[in-house]
């Protein structure tokens, strides 16, 4: 038996914590709410918000407080046993348009029109993969620990395939990814984006674009793989119900496609090792890896240095959610540069950018503030970092770091992640706040 | 021929053709697939009994992390003091991420509270 509890939630995420509460099974939690935001009021105006009313009952937050841990329970509160969510009937029937129509107002689709998933193509889809149609893939949640997960066989990932566009030679692709337990929406208030890099033959079997636009709507299986798996996520995991199970306040465009790449493998500088390899996979084998960010700068820059110092600077000035984690996105005239200059692999090149890149000194005492208290009392190197204002500190922020409460490692590995694709008709590149997520094979899913 | 509808096959009607009720250029019904996975059914849980009053008790105030939750706890310590100052209050932070059960601290309020107030999100 547990303790009394009286949950505090500010009125931004009623429905989340509501729904939330019902899915744990206490659908009758006593969650008292309050204004949004709370983070920055000042201690008085936190006071006088415990004086004041509950936004959603008009009840005052203290009493309705107190209530909540003295007032008897209810019937229903005090209910068992087992409830079995209600997803609808296994097929839908009407006309194509109503059907159209019908998808996308049950937010069952991107909103954008679907191919509609009838038996017949559902069953061509799945002749693009050897595994049976019941067998269980995996699981899938908006965030994994705090919304339900959901299970999904091979058969429910084709008809989601299906719905994207994608052809059946994508679907082991698309088994892949799903295979996971990855979702391409992810709740946070932080909107996050999402990666998709293929290596290894498929690339070249299934046509994926890697050369001129590659990061661009120009090829049939980046446009639907990409897009198969933010439906997928939708429909497979529960997730992207805005207020429900997503919660990214701005949102980002990246939903849609999910970045959905091929490394351009045939153009790696002698000695770069494709990225499926720097992860352990054999380079006659077909991968998938998936990365997690925010977002990404698209860099058109003719400097007067090399690349990778370009790159260097900028890994020191740039600054987005993530501050400790990026990804480098190489066309191959910058990679054969800088093997020109010296890097004979990306991780000799990540490693001195890891290395050799710095902090703004603004940036490090935001997200430092026990060393600016221990700046202020004097203590080294903070003190010196101090005097040095908004300049560069010395602070080698892009590194892997240990689990939570880890003691700090002495030689840390690089946290930056290199990938060469492109068509090589200028010397650009992307960078950006992206972090290596996980891989998994498509040959497993063949 | 599923999923092709009858009014393309019968092709557009010429014009000046009269208009008529024929069934030929009614779109045809056809069946689609539920796309959803399967959630996992949802095993009701009974809350926790509830005290008949606080007084005298020990209420635990638990941050989950997110940014301020712990100087808004602090107000409510303040507010027992002030208006109910039998109360005892206990102010924690949970480990982990918000996402986190932290199974040493439910052991601790189980062991040596009464009651938890948990703040709370943004």
């Amino acid at each position: 038996m547990g303790f009394p509890t009286a949950p505090l939630v500010t009125i931004a995420f009623k429905d989340l914590a509501k729904t939330n509460a019902a899915n744990r099974g206490m659908p009758g939690e006593r969650i008292v709410f309050l204004p949004h935001p709370m983070t920055n009021k000042t201690d008085e105006q936190m006071y006088a918000v415990l004086e004041g009313n509950d936004p959603v009952t008009g009840k005052n937050v203290m009493k309705e407080m107190v209530d909540a841990l003295t007032q008897p329970l209810t019937a229903e509160e005090m209910k068992t046993g087992k409830v079995t969510p209600d997803i609808g009937p296994a097929t839908y029937t009407d006309t194509a348009d109503n059907l159209q129509r019908f998808y996308c107002d049950n937010n069952l689709t991107d909103f954008m029109p679907i191919i509609l998933p009838t038996e017949e193509k559902v069953a061509a889809m799945l002749k693009g993969t050897s595994h049976k149609p019941d067998e269980v893939v995996g699981e899938l949640s908006a965030a994994r620990g705090a919304q339900p997960s959901w299970s999904f066989t091979v058969r429910h990932v084709a008809i989601n395939a299906v719905m994207a566009g994608a052809r059946p030679e994508y679907f082991p692709v698309i088994l892949a990814i799903s295979s996971t337990g990855q979702p391409a929406l992810f709740s946070s208030t932080s909107s996050f984006s999402r990666m998709l890099l293929l290596n290894g033959p498929i690339s070249d079997q299934i046509k994926m674009n890697y050369g001129i636009g590659a990061m661009g709507p120009f090829a049939e299986p980046n446009a639907t793989i990409g897009r198969a798996w933010t439906i997928l996520s939708k429909n497979l995991g529960g997730c992207g119900m805005p207020g429900l199970t997503y919660m990214g306040s701005l949102g980002t465009n990246f939903n849609y496609n999910n970045i959905c790449i091929a490394e351009t493998e045939n153009k790696l500088p002698d000695g770069w090792k494709p990225f499926h390899a720097q992860k352990g996979f054999k380079p006659d084998e077909s991968v998938v890896s998936i990365f997690s960010g925010w977002s990404l700068n698209n860099v058109a820059w003719f400097p007067n240095m090399p690349y990778h110092e370009l790159i260097k600077n900028w890994l020191t000035h740039f600054f987005s959610f993530g501050t400790s984690a990026a990804t480098l996105l190489l066309d191959p005239t910058i990679a054969r540069e800088a093997k020109e200059k010296g890097f004979n692999s990306k991780e000799e090149l990540s490693d001195y950018w890891s290395k050799n890149s710095k902090t703004p000194g603004w940036l490090y005492w935001d997200t430092h503030q026990r060393e600016l208290k221990q700046a202020q009392a004097g203590v080294e190197p903070y003190a010196s970092y101090l005097k040095m204002g908004d300049g560069e500190i010395p602070f080698q922020r892009f590194y892997r770091r240990g689990r939570f409460g880890a003691p700090p490692d002495p030689n840390p590995k690089s946290s930056i992640e290199v990938i060469v694709l492109g068509g090589e008709t200028n010397t650009y590149w992307a960078g950006g706040d992206f972090s290596y997520v996980t891989s998994a094979s498509i040959d497993k899913w063949r | 021929m599923m999923g092709i509808s009858p009014a393309i096959l019968a092709g557009t009607p010429a014009l000046g053709e009269p208009k008529t009720k024929s069934a030929a250029i009614l779109p045809a019904k056809i069946e689609t697939l539920n796309p959803k996975g399967l959630p996992p059914p949802i095993q009701l849980i009974p809350m926790a009994p509830r005290l008949a009053t606080l007084d005298g008790k020990t209420i635990f105030l638990v941050s989950d992390g997110f940014a301020g939750a712990d100087r808004f706890l602090a107000q409510i310590a303040i507010w027992f003091q002030k208006n109910m100052p039998s109360v005892k209050t206990v102010y924690r932070l949970k480990a982990g991420s918000y996402f986190d059960d932290d199974p040493k601290l439910t052991a601790e309020i189980k062991a040596s509270g009464n009651a938890m107030i948990m703040a709370y999100g943004h």
